[in-house]
């Protein structure tokens, strides 16, 4: 523990949870959106992210000139994850709204069983890899730490998604809906909003920052079956702490995930995943709405 | 109601004519082959699967064993301990099959050994390596491995680095379980036992399926070992060197680290790339071309390149192509299919695999089966993916006790 007392080391670490947040987040937010405003907890969130990655990997693989190529298919991993989400939530989803809560599970989690064994079929059970895009592969020091330079980039993009997420639901007359519609969606319709396509369009757009980060995770980790399962427990971890349906009760989740296991690993060398469930084991004894959430009624 | 699958199962078995009455009265000899061939692990299964059924066309072509053929009856146990057992009782209950040659995972390899047990047919397990499966607690008459344990391959491991001389502080990276905790015991004590003078100063955890681990290369870089032990294995390992590299991890150790868990192989090397960590050690269960190979093993590979339509080909088959050349030893040696004379036949048997001379040893049912190390270059020979050099076959009999 005495690395502790070393700031390079520690700003390693804070750097490593920084990074590890961030994705989290950017999957995270998606659900903990979905859960705000169409009151559904999405299992099949990881599953989207999944199919990102796969489509990411698979577009990179097919067009020339690996610079351009990276960014190219990551754009279009979200915007096809995106227009899935949409098929799903107009196709299936709807009929389901006013089911009880546990046919609701029953079916997301059918969901995920459905694309992870699509995935197999399209895409094969190997592991596949992506590399750093060009000019991104290095690091940068900073500090006297390095500072991979891709992840360098999915900090901005990160913070850049935050900021839009919180300024669309705060600023705009659209966020003023959204907003509405997590309160009240009978009072919502009877005032004459179209509530179905306002749920549409939010589906949409959560499912399209799970591919976003599932496209953008690929330089970082290798593309295998599994990794949808893998990831919606971290994201449910995460918006359990910080409270379902919350911004910035997400990020801070995110936030506290990240710093738990950097850290962790260093007090516990064996138990910082134990770390982590303790610590949502506790904030669902003390405050069951999450850090930031607030109690459902 | 509630119906127990194996009940049932057990009682039609007990209906039907008992099951060795039954396989007495065949003419072919058959071995049911339990291997994971769907899910992610069949991306192994299917190759390994390939080494039996060339073992088993090759003899038939040639007369048989005893005069009988050989059927290969392959069953998926989706690398699932409940589904190897449940195929493995139809195997034996349903289909009558004499031998079992499989199971991959070490969660698979001790569940189907329980079976072996009770229904006193004799399993050879060519993958699984967790040490409990043939550990004196677990060993019974119908239980034998032909590949290599967490035993031969952490101590294998120790042996190459032991020779390293400038190296004083050593870290290990392996995931929290069995495989992990196993094998890194057996490079930690063998190494001290070889290097005294080497003092082991980080050991990092992370859980199996960890998907961040820069927090622990991190921690691990921070403690500033000279070399590292990794066991690292299939797309985990793809997904740490991903994130160590940019983390000046490799650079910083100068490729000191050696990793076994078959990540030398074409199959990982093929995934990695211009990616994979140049320099590093690791191990292989094949591999098909190297200098001093045998006639032997050069005229193997081009069977199994045939066989596969593979160029080079996988190297996966050897594992169950050699649990079926003792298989057959012994079945000669007994004159017999009987599971107990066959038993007593595999004790201390030695046979002539592709690589070099194995024997099943006596004590405890465990082949002295070594693998290939050697460390991952760049040359002509791989294009952009990494080839191993410096190839030698690390014989573990003298270090196995």
């Amino acid at each position: 523990m005495l690395e502790l007392l070393d700031s390079g080391f520690v700003l390693g670490q804070l750097r490593s949870g920084v990074t590890t947040a961030i994705f989290l987040f950017l999957i995270a937010s998606g659900l903990s959106l979905i859960f705000g405003v169409l009151r559904i907890i999405n299992f099949a969130h990881g599953s989207l992210y999944m199919i990102g990655a796969y489509i990411a990997w698979d577009t990179t693989a097919r067009l020339p000139g690996y610079g351009v190529s990276f960014w190219a298919s990551v754009l279009v991993a979200a915007c096809v994850v995106a227009v899935l989400g949409a098929v799903v939530e107009r196709c299936l989803l709807r009929f389901v709204y006013r089911r009880e809560e546990h046919y609701q599970l029953l079916f997301t989690y059918a969901l995920v069983l459905i694309f992870s064994d699509a995935a197999k079929i399209l895409w094969g059970t190997e592991a596949h890899s992506v590399s750093r895009p060009h000019g991104l592969a290095g690091s940068v020091e900073l500090g006297g730490v390095r500072f991979p330079t891709y992840e360098l980039v999915i900090l901005a993009i990160g913070s850049m998604v935050v900021i839009v997420l919180w300024l669309s639901l705060n600023r705009t007359g659209y966020g003023r809906i959204i907003r509405a519609a997590a309160l009240d969606r009978e009072m919502l319709g009877a005032l004459g909003t179209d509530v179905s396509s306002l749920y549409t369009t939010m589906f949409m757009a959560a499912s399209f920052l799970a591919g976003l980060s599932g496209a953008l995770i690929t330089p970082i980790r290798s593309v295998v079956p599994g990794m949808d399962v893998e990831i919606i427990v971290d994201a449910f971890i995460v918006v359990v702490i910080g409270g379902l349906g919350s911004l910035w009760g997400t990020l801070l989740g995110s936030l506290v995930y990240g710093m738990v296991l950097a850290f962790g690993i260093v007090i516990f060398p064996r138990f910082s995943i134990f770390a982590a469930f303790a610590l949502m084991a506790l904030v669902l004894i003390i405050r069951p709405w999450g850090l930031l959430g607030r109690p459902i009624r | 109601m509630i119906i127990d699958r194996r009940k049932v199962l057990a009682g039609a078995g007990a209906l039907a004519i008992h099951p060795r009455v039954a396989r007495a009265q065949t003419h072919v000899i058959k071995v049911g082959v339990p291997m994971p061939l769907s899910g992610p692990a069949a991306l192994y299964g299917q190759p390994a699967l390939k080494g039996a059924e060339m073992f088993a066309a090759e003899v038939n072509a040639s007369g048989g064993v005893l005069g009988r053929r050989i059927d290969i009856l392959a069953r998926d146990s989706k690398a699932s301990a409940d589904e190897a057992v449940r195929v493995a009782r139809e195997l034996i209950l349903k289909e009558n099959v004499h031998f079992l040659v499989g199971t991959m995972t070490s969660a698979e390899g001790p569940a189907v050994s329980t079976i072996a047990k009770e229904e006193k047919v004799i399993l050879i397990a060519p993958i699984p390596k967790t040490d409990q499966l043939t550990a004196p607690r677990n060993l019974h008459p119908y239980v034998f491995r032909t590949g290599a344990n967490t035993t031969i391959e952490g101590r294998s491991s120790a042996e190459i680095m032991a020779k390293w001389t400038n190296v004083r502080k050593v870290a290990t990276i392996v995931h929290d379980y069995a495989y992990g905790q196993d094998v890194a015991k057996a490079f930690v004590e063998h190494l001290k036992r070889l290097r005294p003078d080497i003092e082991v100063v980080d050991q990092q955890w992370p859980k199996l399926g960890e998907a961040d681990y820069t927090p622990f290369i991190n921690a691990q870089l921070a403690r500033k070992p000279d070399a590292v032990f990794s066991g690292m294995w299939g797309g985990y390992f793809v997904t740490w060197v991903k994130q160590a590299r940019p983390l000046g991890y490799f650079e910083t150790l100068e490729n000191r680290i050696i990793n076994p868990a078959e990540v030398g192989s074409i199959e990982v090397t093929r995934t990695m790339g211009a990616d994979y960590p140049f320099g590093i050690w690791s191990n292989t269960y094949d591999i098909a071309h190297y200098d001093g190979q045998s006639e032997a093993h050069k005229k193997y590979i081009e069977r199994v390149s045939a066989f596969t339509k593979q160029d080079p080909p996988s190297t996966w088959p050897i594992t169950t192509y050699v649990a079926m050349q003792f298989l057959t030893e012994a079945i000669k040696k007994a004159n017999s299919t009987d599971s107990d004379k066959v038993s007593k036949a595999l004790l201390g048997l030695t046979i002539e695999a592709p690589f070099g001379r194995q024997t099943l040893r006596e004590k405890d049912h465990q082949a002295d089966r070594g693998q290939f190390y050697g460390r991952m270059v760049k040359d002509a020979r791989g294009g952009p993916n990494a080839v191993m050099s410096e190839v030698r076959y690390v014989d573990p009999k003298p270090f196995m006790d």
